[in-house]
């Protein structure tokens, strides 16, 4: 089940994300946070709290970004984490948002990886054209 | 007397033997939590769990992964 916040349809995300999880079977969970860290959608089931989601994400992608800071690097472009029962994957947008996903312990991480990848562009003009970048 | 010793080696033996069990079966658990971070220049850093960095990754990410995101 999505759900979605902010007035406006979001019918193009909806179909981009229900595509890349078509195309990627391994993928149990996907949400798109905005450069601003609002949860823009989330796959999540019925009764989870979405707004807990959104910051657990937000303050992910603030640790993510303090690391590059103390590497000296610029942005991140990806973040993998195998956390023990599963992966969590991130992988950055234009415009400071991320696209991230949840699989099994036994997904093919690299291809599900790849496939975000691909959906980045999509998941960008369909923001986009909602007006969060 | 001698059936109270017997007793009590065939208890310390059977202690012995579930001890070496779950040591056997707790080395075969794998679930090993990395965080692997890619940047723009397509550099890498990795963290192990048992960073304290590491660790903030991997239990915010365990929660996400069991609730769903």
């Amino acid at each position: 089940m999505a759900e979605r916040s902010g007035a406006g349809t979001v019918r193009d995300l909806d179909r981009v994300l229900a595509d890349l999880r078509a195309l990627s079977e391994d993928i149990e969970s996907c949400a798109v946070l905005s450069g601003d860290r609002d949860l823009i959608f989330s796959s999540h089931e019925p009764g989870v709290d979405r707004e807990r989601v959104g910051a657990m994400l937000a303050a992910l992608v603030y640790l993510s970004e303090r690391v590059a800071r103390e590497s000296g690097k610029g942005n991140i472009s990806q973040l993998r984490i195998d956390a023990g029962g599963g992966h969590l994957l991130v992988v950055q947008l234009d415009g400071g948002g991320v696209l991230a996903a949840t699989t099994g312990q036994e997904a093919r991480v690299g291809l599900v990886l790849y496939d975000m990848r691909n959906s980045r562009g999509e998941v960008e003009k369909a923001l986009a054209e909602r007006g969060d970048q | 007397m001698k059936k109270l010793l017997r007793g009590l080696f065939l208890l310390g033996a059977l202690a012995g033997a579930v001890y070496a069990a779950r040591g056997y079966l707790q080395g075969r658990s794998p679930a090993k939590e990395t965080v692997q971070i890619v940047f723009d220049d397509g550099s890498v850093r990795s963290l192990d769990s048992n960073t304290t960095q590491g660790q903030e990754f991997t239990d915010i990410a365990r929660k996400l992964v069991e609730t769903g995101l």
